[in-house]
C-alpha cells in the first residue's frame, strides 16, 4: 500500500503522521489524528456532517478531499472553536437556542455557520438558509438552527464591545 | 475506519504544465486528473475508473485564473472553482447563463471545491455549467506532447462520460466568446431536491434585434447520453419575432427533438413534457419577459 508522511495543520497545531495516500481528510482527522468531532454521514458530499474550514473561511467537505490536498492549509474543526476552555459564541448560540437534538449534524453546522459569518457578518434569513443548504439535520427542522445563526451574528457583534467574559450569558 | 476506503492509487504531483503532460504520456491511460475531486473521489466513480495514478493540480497554480478580456471573452483556467464564477462581476453581467448555472450548482461546500473544468471533463449530460457553456459556445484548450489544441464545445463530448481529450492531454483552459450588446442568455434547471443533480436543464444564448431573434444556440441536458444542442428548434427561432405562438411551436419542436430515458431522477415521458415548458421559460428569462 502506498503511504506518505503528511503534515496537517489542524486548529493551529501541526500533526505529522504516516498514512496511505488514499486517505480522505475526514479519515485522517478521525482515524489518524483521533480528532473525532468531525462526522461521517454520507461520504458523498451531500450531508455536510464532515464540513471543516480551510484557511479560516472556506467551508469544504472533508469526505471528498484527499488528506494530502490539505497539506499546507490551515484546517479548523469544531474542536478548534473553543478558546482557553471557553465556548465560542457560535457554540453558545446553538446551545441557547436549543438548535441541537441528537447533535450529529452540529459540528458541521457550527463550521458552516463560522464560514457564513466570516464572509458575511450580518446575513439575512434567506442568506442563512442558502448558506446552510449543504448541511442536513434530521432532527431539528432547521428553525432553531437559523435562530442560532442569527443570535451568533449578534453575539459576535456584542463581543467586539464587551471584551471581558460573560459573552452572551 | 470512519468511512469507505477509496481504492488504492499512487499520486503524481507535477510542478509545471510540461511536467504534467510528460507524466500523462509516460503512464498513458493509467492516470486520472484530480481537480476538486467532487466527482473523482465519489466511491462509485473512482471504483469504475480505477486509476493507477491520480495526477494532482496542487503544484499548478498557474491554472488558477479567471479573466474577462473585452473584445475576446471569458477565459477560465482549469483550477477555477464554481464559487469564483459567482464572485466575478463580469460573469454575472456578460454571461448570465453561466452565472445562473453556478448559482444553482450543488451546495456552498461543493461550490468551494468543484472546478468548472471538472464539470466539462466529467462529460455528464447533467452538467450545469457545461450546459451553459454549450449554449454560450466556446472552446476547450488541451495541452499535449505535440503542443496546444483547441476543441470547440460542440464537438467536445462524444459519449456518456467520454470527451475528445486524449489520455496524454491536460485540459488547461476554457474560452467563452465575447457577447455583443444584444446577446441575451439564461439557464434553468429542475431538480428533485435542491442539492440533487438536474433531472433536466436548459440554457439559451440568443442574438436579438429588438424582438427578433437573429441567431440562437439552445443546449439541453439529461435528455440523451450527452448534452445536446436543439438545432431544429434553433432554426425555427432564428429570424422570428418572439411571440406566444412561436414559443408554443418551439416547445413542441423541443419535445420531438430530444431522446430522454427513464432513470432514477425522472421518466422519459415527464422529461419530454417539461422540456417544452422549461425551454419557453428560459427564452422568456433570457429576453427579460419572465
Ligand atoms: C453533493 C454533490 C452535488 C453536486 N451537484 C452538482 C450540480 O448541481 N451540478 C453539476 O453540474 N454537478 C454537480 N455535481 C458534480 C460535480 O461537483 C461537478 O461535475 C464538478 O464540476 C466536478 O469538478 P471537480 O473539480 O470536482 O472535478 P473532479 O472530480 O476532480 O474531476 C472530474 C473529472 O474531470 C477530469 N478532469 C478534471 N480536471 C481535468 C483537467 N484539467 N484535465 C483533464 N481532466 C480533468 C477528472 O479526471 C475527472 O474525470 C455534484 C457533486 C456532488 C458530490
Ligand atoms: S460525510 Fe461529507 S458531506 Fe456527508
Ligand atoms: S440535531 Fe440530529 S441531525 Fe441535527
Amino acid at each position: 500500500m502506498k503511504t506518505k508522511i503528511m503534515t496537517l495543520c489542524v486548529n493551529g497545531r501541526d500533526h505529522r503522521f504516516e498514512a496511505p495516500v488514499n486517505r480522505t481528510l475526514l479519515q485522517a482527522l478521525r482515524d489518524d489524528l483521533k480528532l473525532t468531532e468531525t462526522k461521517y454521514g454520507c461520504g458523498t458530499g451531500e450531508c455536510g456532517g464532515c464540513t471543516v474550514l480551510m484557511d479560516g473561511k472556506e467551508s469544504i467537505c472533508s469526505c471528498l478531499t484527499l488528506a494530502v490536498e490539505a497539506e499546507g492549509r490551515h484546517i479548523t474543526t469544531v474542536g478548534g472553536m473553543t478558546r482557553d476552555g471557553e465556548l465560542h459564541p457560535i457554540q453558545i448560540a446553538f446551545i441557547e437556542e436549543g438548535a441541537i437534538q441528537c447533535g450529529y449534524c452540529t459540528p458541521g453546522m457550527i463550521m458552516k455557520t463560522a464560514s457564513i459569518l466570516a464572509n458575511n457578518p450580518h446575513p439575512s434569513e434567506d442568506e442563512i438558509r442558502e448558506g446552510l443548504e449543504g448541511n442536513i439535520c434530521r432532527c431539528t427542522g432547521y428553525e432553531k438552527i437559523v435562530l442560532a445563526v442569527q443570535r451568533a451574528s449578534q453575539m459576535l457583534d456584542n463581543s467586539q464591545i464587551q471584551k471581558s467574559g460573560g459573552m452572551g450569558q | 475506519m470512519s468511512s469507505r476506503v477509496l481504492p488504492q492509487f499512487d499520486l503524481l504531483t507535477p510542478q509545471s504544465i510540461p511536467e504534467a503532460v510528460a507524466m500523462l504520456s509516460q503512464h498513458q491511460g493509467q492516470v486520472s486528473v484530480l481537480a476538486g475531486g467532487t466527482d473523482m473521489l465519489l466511491w462509485n466513480y473512482i471504483r469504475k475508473v480505477k486509476p493507477t495514478y491520480l495526477l494532482r493540480l496542487s503544484g499548478l497554480d498557474e491554472l488558477d485564473y479567471l479573466n474577462y478580456i473585452p473584445g475576446e471573452g471569458l477565459i477560465i483556467g482549469a483550477k477555477v472553482k464554481i464559487v469564483q464564477l459567482l464572485e466575478h462581476p463580469d460573469v454575472a453581467e456578460k454571461f448570465p447563463a453561466l452565472y445562473q448555472a453556478a448559482s444553482t450548482f450543488a451546495t456552498p461546500q461543493i461550490r468551494n471545491m468543484a472546478t468548472v473544468m471538472g464539470n466539462v471533463l466529467r462529460g455528464s449530460p447533467a452538467g450545469d455549467c457545461s450546459c451553459a457553456i454549450l449554449a454560450l459556445g466556446g472552446q476547450v484548450v488541451l495541452q499535449g506532447p505535440q503542443g496546444e489544441r483547441l476543441v470547440g464545445i460542440d464537438d467536445f463530448w462524444v459519449a456518456y462520460g467520454v470527451t475528445e481529450r486524449k489520455n496524454d492531454e491536460l485540459a488547461v483552459e476554457l474560452r467563452i466568446p465575447e457577447p455583443t450588446s444584444t446577446t441575451r442568455s439564461a439557464f434553468i434547471r429542475m431538480t428533485r431536491v435542491h442539492e440533487d443533480l438536474a433531472k433536466i436543464n436548459v440554457a439559451v444564448c440568443l442574438e436579438m434585434k429588438q424582438n427578433t431573434c437573429q441567431r440562437a444556440r439552445i443546449a439541453m441536458g439529461c435528455v440523451g447520453p450527452i448534452l445536446v444542442r436543439l438545432k431544429q428548434t434553433e432554426k425555427l427561432l432564428e429570424g422570428q419575432q418572439i411571440t406566444g405562438e412561436l414559443l408554443e411551436q418551439l416547445a413542441a419542436s423541443a419535445q420531438e427533438e430530444i431522446a430522454p430515458i427513464d432513470d432514477q431522477r425522472s421518466t422519459e415521458e415527464y422529461r419530454r413534457q417539461v422540456a417544452g415548458v422549461i425551454l419557453r421559460r428560459v427564452i422568456e428569462k433570457a429576453v427579460g419577459t419572465h
